[in-house]
C-alpha cells in the first residue's frame, strides 16, 4: 500500500461531501417521485457503494425500514451480475422482498458508476411504488403470489438500452402504470445524478478510486460502533412482547447478547409465520433492529458497511420474523414497527437512560370505501402517544418508529366524503410515571354519502397496552368503536350502515419511573389542562 | 404640517437587530448618512430614537419623505414567549389541533427531541358549535348567544388577544366575522385575529398556528408602533412609517398592525434585498445571498433580481435549531436557510476523531478565545485569526484587540487532539465550516432545482466576506461580490424595497371542475384589497403591478408547486394553468407523467408598487492611504504561508483592478480573496472577484 493516509481534515471533508452526494441523489428522487409518501415522508433510501459493493454512505432520509436493506441487497445484485460483466449504461432492478426491503411495493434500482471507463462504485436506491398489482397494500393475502408482480434481479437497462419487455410487463400489471413507470424512471435518473456528482467529486479532490477513502470510512465506523458497544456490560438481555396480530396475538421474543464489542440479537421463540401478509422478512427485521440499536447506542455513526459489522441479527427460519417463501409479506410494518420496543425492552435493565418506554407502535392507517352507489376509497393516518423518556414526558400523538406525518382534516374532507366530528387528545391515555407517556387521540368520523360503507384500520395495541419502564405504568389501550357500543375487529373489513359513525381511539404511551416521583406542579398542570382527569390524578399520583 | 414640495427628498431606514440598530439616510437615491446604536431590548423604539438623532445630525428632519422600518420584535416575542395573553376560539371537536400538530418526528434517530408548546394552553382554547363543510356550505350556523357567553370567561381570564379559526373558513368566512364583530363590540380593548383574514389557506393546523401567532404578537406590536410614531414626532420627522415584511415588500404601519405575523423575518429579508440590489448593479441578477454572522449563516437564492419566496416560515425552534422543532407560520417570506455556522461556532473533536465545527457557538459572550473575555473553546474566528485573515489590531476597526496567544492556545489544544500542527488545525476549522455552509447551500439549491455554479455569491455579515472565498470555491461558484457598507446592509436593503403585499385564497378542487366565476371574484377581491392597501403607501392604481399564481399538483401528490400565471385568466383559464404547471414541473423535474389530472388548491395574488429610484452611489475612495501592510497568510488550499497585500477597503475606487491574493480591511469585516483571482472595483464600490481555474 503506497496510498498516503488521509489527514483528519481531508477525511472529514471527503466523508461529509460523499454523504452529500447521496443526499443529492435522494433529493433528486424525492422531487421526482409520484408517490406522496416518498416525497413527503422520505420513504426511500439512496446510497453509494464501492467497486466491491461495500456501502460507503447512505442519504439521510425518513424511514428506518430501509436501513441497511440496500446494503444487503447489493450482495445479491453482484452475485447475479458480477462486476466484470457490467458496462456503462447498465441498470439493475428487483423487488424481491427477501433480497431487499420486505414487500413487493419496494423497487430497488442499482446503477454501476464508471470513471474513465473503469467501474469505481455503485449507486442504489429503493423507493415505494404506489401500486404493484395483486391485492393492494393489505394483510389479506395468504401467499406472496397474491400480492402482486414479482421482479427477480435483472437488467432494467442494458448498456443504455431499456428493457422494453420488462417495462411493458410492469405496465400491464399495476393499477397506476403512469405513476409506477414514472417512479422507475425517477429512480434511474436519481442514480445517474449520483454517478455524475461522484465524478465531479472525484475531479474536485483528485481521486481515481474510492478504495483508500472507503477503507477509512468503514474501519472508523466499525471502530466507533465497537467502542460504543463495549461500554455496555456483557450479558444476555431478554424481552418478550405481544402485539394484537390480525386474529391471534403475535409473540416477539428478543434476546440481545453483548460480548465485548459485538452484539447478537436473536428472535428465537417468536411466533411462527402466519398465512396473513404480516410476515417480516429477515432484512426488514434487521432494519428495525438496527434502527433501535442505532438510536440507543450510536446515533452519530452514519450508515455504511462498517457500522453494523459488529451486529448479528438472527431469527428462526419459518418464524414471523424470518418467513419462508412464498409467505405473504405486504403489511410487514404492522409487526416490524414493534421490534424497537422489543430491543429497548431487552436493554431496559442495562441502559435505561438511553431509551424510550413503549409507545403506540405502528401508525394507524384507516381505509374507508363506499359500499353503495357512490364509489370512493380514502386512506388516512393517525398517531398515538410515544413512550415517556428518562427525563421527559412522552410526545403526544407522535408516530414512532415510523416518521410519517398525518393528513390535515381539511385536506381529507376536501378530497373525500368524510367529515371528521372531532379530533382531540385522549385524556388519561398517557401512562402514569415520573415522566408521563404521550397521549393518544380520539377521532370520530362520519361518511356523508348517506350509504353504507366499509372501513378497515391497520391498528394495534387494542389488546396489549404500551408498557412503562423503570416503574412507569402502562398507557391506555386503543379501541375501535361504532357508536353507541359496537366494537368489531377493525383489522378486518367492517361494514357500517348508512349514517353511523366510527371512532378511532388511539393508544397512549407508557410512563417512565414511578408516578409518585412526578413533580406535583406537572400533575397540577396536566389536571388544569385536562390532560388527566382529577380521578385519574388521584388514582395514579395520589393528588 | 403642510407639504413642502421639493424639500422631501430624503428617506430614512432603521433596522433593529438583536444587538445593534442600524440606520441609513438616503437623499436623491444616495447614502448621505449612516448610524449604528445599541438596540434597547425592552423598548426598541428607544434605540430608534437615539439612532435617528445620530443619523440626522446636520440634516433637516422635515426633509424625510418616508421612514422604512424592520424589526426583530415579532420573532423575539415568539421566541421568548413575551406576547399577549391569548385564547383560541375554534370549531367544536378541534381545540387540540394546535397541540396534535403534524404527528411526525423531524429527527428520526433522536429519541429526545422536543416539540414547541402551543402559544395558547389547552384551558384557553374554546370551542363553539358551528360547522362549515369542505365545499363551503354551512352545516351548523354559529350561535351568537354562545359567542356572547364567551365574554365573561375572557374577562375573568384577563384575555388580551383572541385568535378565531374555524374549519374551512378559507371557503366561508362569515362565522369568524360574526365572532370578531361580537367580541369587538363587547370588548373593544381586545385584539381579535381571524384566520380567514390572516391566512385564508387550506390546512387547519398551520392556519391555527399562524392566526394564533398573529393574535399573540398583535398587542405588543401595536403598542410598540405607537411609541415609535410618537418618537418620530418628537424628532420632528413628519413622514409616514412603512414596515418591512418577511417577503421583502413594504407595508403601511396600519397594515403591519393588522398582520404583524408577516414581519417574522423582517430583518433578514432586508439583508437579502441588499444583496439582490448590489448583484443587479454589477450585472448579476442571479445571486446567492450569503450572510455569516457570529452564530449562524443565512443563505437565499435571488433570481432575476428577486429573492425566491417560501410559503411557510418556521420560527422559535426549540431543539438545537432543528427544522421541524419550531412553530410553522403559513406566511410568505424570502426563502432563507439558516445554518448553525458563524464566527463564534466552536470546533471540537467529534466521532471518529474527526474535526467538527458548530452548531454550538460561543456567540458574543464569552465569544471566541481571541476576544479575551474568558472564552477557551476554539472558534472559527480564532482559526481565521491564526490563518492571518484577520488583523488583531483592526477588528471592528480596532475597537476590539484580538488576543493571538489565546487563539493559539485554544486551537492548539484541538490540534493536539487531532494530531495536527497548529496551522493545519486552524486551516481545518476554516475548511470544515466552509464545507458545512456549502453543503447546506447546495442542498437548498438542489431541492429547488437550481445549479449554484451559475450564480454569483454576494457576501455580507461580519464573517461572510472572510469565508466567501472558501464557500464559493467549495460550491464551484466563479464570481464573488463584496458590497460596500456591509455593516448597514439590512438597513440599506429596506430602502431598495418596493411596496408589496401577498394574498392567498384556497379553493381546492380538480382543475377540470374549477368554478372560474368564483375564482375570478376571489382574485378581483384580492386585487382590490391590494390596491386599497398600496394607496395607503401612496401608490396610485395605474402604477400597480399584479401577479397571479396558483398552487397546483398532480392528483395524488401531496406537495404543490406555485406556478406563475399571466394576468387575465378570463380566456381559456384551464389550459393556461396546465401549461404554466407543465413548464414549471418540467424545469424542476425533467418530465411529467402523462394522463394524471391536475388539482389547484390555492390562488395567489401579489400586488406591488414601483421600486424606488436608487443609485449605486459613487463609491468614492476616502483616501486613507492605500496599501496598509503586507502580511503572511495561510490559505488552506495552498498549504504554505504566502505574503499578501492588505488593503484599506476605503481606499480603493471604482475602476481599480487588482489580483488575488489580497485582503481588504474595513470596520465591520474583512474581505479575503485567494491567489489567482481577478479583482475589479466596480461602480458603487463593490469588489467584483472572478475565480479562475
Amino acid at each position: 500500500m503506497i496510498e498516503p493516509a488521509l489527514d483528519p481534515v481531508s477525511l472529514e471533508i471527503l466523508w461529509t461531501r460523499l454523504i452529500s452526494v447521496t443526499n443529492e441523489q435522494a433529493a433528486a428522487l424525492m422531487r421526482t417521485s409520484f408517490t406522496a409518501i416518498v416525497r413527503e415522508s422520505g420513504d426511500l433510501s439512496a446510497a453509494v457503494f464501492d467497486e466491491h459493493g461495500r456501502m460507503l454512505a447512505q442519504a439521510v432520509t425518513g424511514t428506518p425500514g430501509h436501513i441497511n436493506s440496500l446494503a444487503t441487497s447489493m450482495e445479491h445484485f453482484i452475485a447475479r451480475h458480477p462486476v466484470a460483466s457490467l458496462s456503462p449504461g447498465d441498470v439493475l432492478i428487483t423487488n424481491d422482498p427477501w433480497k431487499t426491503s420486505g414487500q413487493l411495493n419496494d423497487f430497488s434500482v442499482v446503477t454501476p458508476a464508471f470513471r474513465n471507463d473503469k467501474l469505481v462504485g455503485f449507486f442504489g436506491n429503493t423507493c415505494h411504488a404506489v401500486d404493484i398489482g395483486g391485492r393492494g397494500l393489505s394483510a389479506n393475502a395468504t401467499e406472496v403470489y397474491e400480492e402482486g408482480l414479482f421482479v427477480p434481479i435483472m437488467k432494467l437497462y442494458d448498456g443504455s438500452r431499456p428493457n422494453d419487455d420488462l417495462f411493458r410487463l410492469i405496465e400491464a400489471n399495476v393499477r397506476a402504470p403512469n405513476e409506477v413507470l414514472g417512479d422507475l424512471h425517477a429512480q434511474v435518473a436519481a442514480n445517474q445524478v449520483g454517478a455524475d456528482r461522484l465524478n465531479d467529486y472525484m475531479d474536485d479532490f483528485g481521486l481515481e478510486d474510492l478504495r483508500a477513502l472507503g477503507t477509512e470510512i468503514v474501519t472508523r465506523s466499525e471502530g466507533a460502533m465497537r467502542e460504543a458497544i463495549a461500554e455496555i456490560p456483557d450479558g444476555d438481555y431478554e424481552k418478550t412482547i405481544h402485539t394484537d396480530g390480525l386474529e391471534e396475538p403475535i409473540k416477539i421474543c428478543c434476546k440481545v447478547s453483548i460480548r465485548g464489542d459485538s452484539i447478537v440479537v436473536d428472535y428465537a421463540g417468536s411466533s411462527p409465520q402466519v398465512a396473513r401478509g404480516m410476515n417480516v422478512v429477515l432484512n426488514y427485521t434487521a432494519a428495525y433492529t438496527n434502527y433501535a440499536l442505532k438510536c440507543a447506542i450510536s446515533p452519530e455513526v452514519p450508515h455504511n458497511d462498517g457500522s453494523f459489522r459488529p451486529v448479528t441479527i438472527t431469527a428462526p427460519e419459518g418464524s414471523i420474523l424470518n418467513p419462508v417463501f412464498p409467505a405473504p409479506v405486504a403489511a410487514r410494518h404492522i409487526v416490524g414497527h414493534f421490534l424497537p420496543h422489543a430491543v429497548f425492552g431487552a436493554l431496559e435493565e442495562v441502559i435505561p437512560d438511553r431509551l424510550v418506554a413503549e409507545g403506540s407502535g405502528n401508525i394507524w392507517l384507516a381505509t374507508v370505501r363506499g359500499a353503495g352507489e357512490q364509489r370512493f376509497v380514502t386512506v388516512f393516518f393517525a398517531a398515538g402517544g410515544m413512550g415517556a423518556r428518562p427525563t421527559q414526558d412522552g410526545l403526544s400523538t407522535t408516530s414512532f418508529p415510523s416518521g410519517i406525518a398525518s393528513t390535515p382534516i381539511e385536506v381529507l374532507e376536501s378530497t373525500s366524503p368524510l367529515v371528521v366530528r372531532r379530533k382531540e387528545l385522549r385524556p388519561d391515555s398517557g401512562g402514569p410515571g415520573q415522566y408521563r407517556g404521550g397521549l393518544g387521540q380520539t377521532i370520530e368520523v362520519e361518511v356523508r354519502t348517506g350509504e353504507p360503507y366499509v372501513v378497515s384500520v391497520l391498528s394495534d395495541r387494542v389488546r396489549f397496552a404500551a408498557e412503562g419502564y423503570r416503574g412507569g405504568e402502562p398507557g391506555m389501550t386503543g379501541g375501535f368503536l361504532i357508536p353507541p357500543d359496537s366494537r368489531p375487529n377493525p383489522k378486518l373489513f367492517v361494514h357500517v350502515e348508512a349514517g353511523r359513525r366510527f371512532v378511532l381511539e388511539l393508544p397512549g404511551g407508557g410512563g417512565f419511573s414511578p408516578p409518585e416521583r412526578r413533580d406535583r406542579r406537572a400533575v397540577e398542570r396536566d389536571v388544569l389542562e385536562g390532560l388527566i382527569s382529577e380521578e385519574a390524578a388521584a388514582r395514579a399520583y395520589g393528588a | 404640517m403642510a407639504e413642502r414640495p421639493g424639500r422631501r427628498r430624503a428617506r430614512i431606514s432603521a433596522d433593529i437587530g438583536g444587538t445593534f440598530t442600524d440606520l441609513v439616510l438616503l437623499r436623491d437615491g444616495a447614502i448621505v448618512s449612516t448610524a449604528k446604536v445599541l438596540t434597547t431590548p425592552n423598548d426598541p423604539s428607544g434605540g430608534v430614537y437615539n439612532g435617528i438623532q445620530d443619523l440626522m445630525r446636520g440634516h433637516d428632519p422635515a426633509e424625510a419623505a418616508e421612514v422604512v422600518h424592520g424589526t426583530t420584535l415579532v420573532s423575539n416575542a415568539l421566541i421568548e414567549r413575551k406576547g399577549a395573553r391569548t385564547c383560541l376560539v375554534t370549531t367544536k371537536g378541534f381545540r387540540d389541533v394546535l397541540a396534535i400538530g403534524r404527528e411526525h418526528r423531524y429527527e428520526l434517530y433522536d429519541l429526545f427531541i422536543e416539540l414547541p408548546e402551543p402559544l395558547v394552553p389547552r384551558q384557553r382554547r374554546f370551542e363553539l358549535t358551528e360547522r362549515v363543510l369542505a365545499d363551503g356550505t354551512v352545516e351548523v350556523p354559529v350561535d351568537r348567544d354562545e359567542v356572547r357567553s364567551l365574554v365573561p370567561v375572557l374577562r375573568e381570564q384577563h384575555i388580551e388577544a383572541v385568535a378565531v379559526c374555524f374549519l374551512h373558513s378559507y371557503r366561508y368566512s362569515s362565522h369568524e366575522e360574526v365572532v370578531a364583530e361580537i367580541l369587538r363590540a363587547e370588548m373593544p380593548e381586545l385584539s381579535v385575529s381571524i384566520s380567514s383574514h390572516v391566512v385564508p389557506e387550506l390546512g387547519e393546523y398551520t392556519r391555527m398556528t399562524t392566526t394564533t401567532g398573529n393574535a399573540y404578537v398583535q398587542p405588543v406590536f401595536a403598542a410598540y408602533l405607537n411609541r415609535l410614531e410618537r418618537s418620530l414626532g418628537e424628532l420632528d420627522v413628519d413622514a409616514p412609517l412603512h414596515v418591512m415584511l418577511s417577503t421583502g415588500g413594504l407595508a403601511s404601519a396600519a397594515v403591519a398592525m393588522d398582520y404583524p405575523v408577516r414581519l417574522v423575518e423582517s430583518g433578514p429579508s432586508a439583508g437579502v434585498l441588499s444583496a439582490a440590489f448590489f448583484g443587479a448593479g454589477s450585472g448579476s441578477s442571479d445571486v446567492l445571498a450569503f450572510d455569516m454572522g457570529g452564530t449562524t449563516a443565512k443563505a437565499c437564492l435571488v433570481e432575476g433580481g428577486t429573492p425566491l419566496q417560501a410559503r411557510e416560515i418556521e420560527t422559535a425552534r426549540v431543539y438545537r435549531f432543528a427544522k421541524g422543532s419550531g412553530i410553522p407560520l403559513r406566511v410568505p417570506g424570502v426563502d432563507l436557510i439558516e445554518i448553525g455556522a458563524g464566527g463564534g461556532s466552536i470546533a471540537r473533536v467529534g466521532p471518529f476523531k474527526l474535526p467538527k465545527v458548530g452548531p454550538q457557538s460561543a456567540a458574543g459572550d464569552p465569544g471566541p478565545a481571541c476576544y479575551g473575555r474568558g472564552g477557551t473553546d476554539p472558534t472559527v474566528t480564532d482559526a481565521d485569526l491564526i490563518l492571518g485573515f484577520l488583523n488583531p489590531t483592526f477588528f471592528l476597526g480596532g475597537k476590539l484587540e484580538l488576543d493571538v496567544d489565546a487563539a493559539e492556545r485554544a486551537v492548539g489544544e484541538l490540534a493536539g487532539d487531532l494530531g495536527l500542527a497548529l496551522i493545519e488545525a486552524a486551516a481545518g476549522v476554516h475548511r470544515v465550516v466552509n464545507e458545512n455552509m456549502a453543503n447546506a447551500a447546495r442542498m437548498h439549491a438542489i431541492e429547488r432545482g437550481r445549479d449554484l455554479r451559475r450564480y454569483s455569491l454576494v457576501a455580507t455579515g461580519g464573517a461572510g466576506p472572510v469565508h466567501a472565498w472558501g464557500v464559493a470555491t467549495a460550491l464551484g461558484i466563479r464570481r464573488i461580490l463584496f458590497p460596500p457598507n456591509a455593516g448597514v446592509a439590512s438597513a440599506f436593503g429596506m430602502l431598495t424595497a418596493q411596496p408589496a403585499f401577498d394574498f392567498v385564497r384556497s379553493l381546492p378542487g380538480a382543475l377540470a371542475d374549477t368554478d372560474w366565476d368564483t375564482v375570478g371574484t376571489q382574485i378581483a377581491a384580492m386585487r382590490a384589497e391590494g390596491a386599497h392597501q398600496l394607496r395607503g403607501l401612496g401608490v396610485p392604481n395605474d402604477m400597480l403591478e399584479v401577479r397571479l399564481g396558483a398552487d397546483v399538483r398532480h392528483r395524488g401528490q401531496g406537495e404543490t408547486l406555485v406556478v406563475a400565471l399571466e394576468e387575465g385568466l378570463e380566456k381559456d383559464p384551464a389550459p393556461q394553468v396546465e401549461a404554466a404547471f407543465e413548464d414549471r414541473y418540467v424545469t424542476l423535474y425533467g418530465r411529467r407523467p402523462p394522463g394524471v389530472p391536475l388539482e389547484v388548491l390555492t390562488w395567489r395574488v401579489r400586488v406591488s408598487g414601483p421600486r424606488p429610484e436608487l443609485g449605486l452611489g459613487e463609491g468614492r475612495a476616502e483616501t486613507r492611504g492605500t496599501l496598509k501592510v503586507r502580511r503572511k497568510v495561510w490559505f488552506p488550499d495552498q498549504n504554505e504561508w504566502i505574503e499578501v497585500d492588505v488593503l484599506d477597503r476605503y481606499a480603493v475606487a471604482p475602476g481599480d483592478v487588482l489580483r488575488g491574493p489580497a485582503i481588504f480591511e474595513e470596520v465591520e469585516s474583512t474581505a479575503v480573496v485567494g491567489p489567482g483571482a481577478s479583482i475589479r472595483v466596480i461602480d458603487g464600490g463593490s469588489l467584483e472577484v472572478t475565480i479562475h481555474d
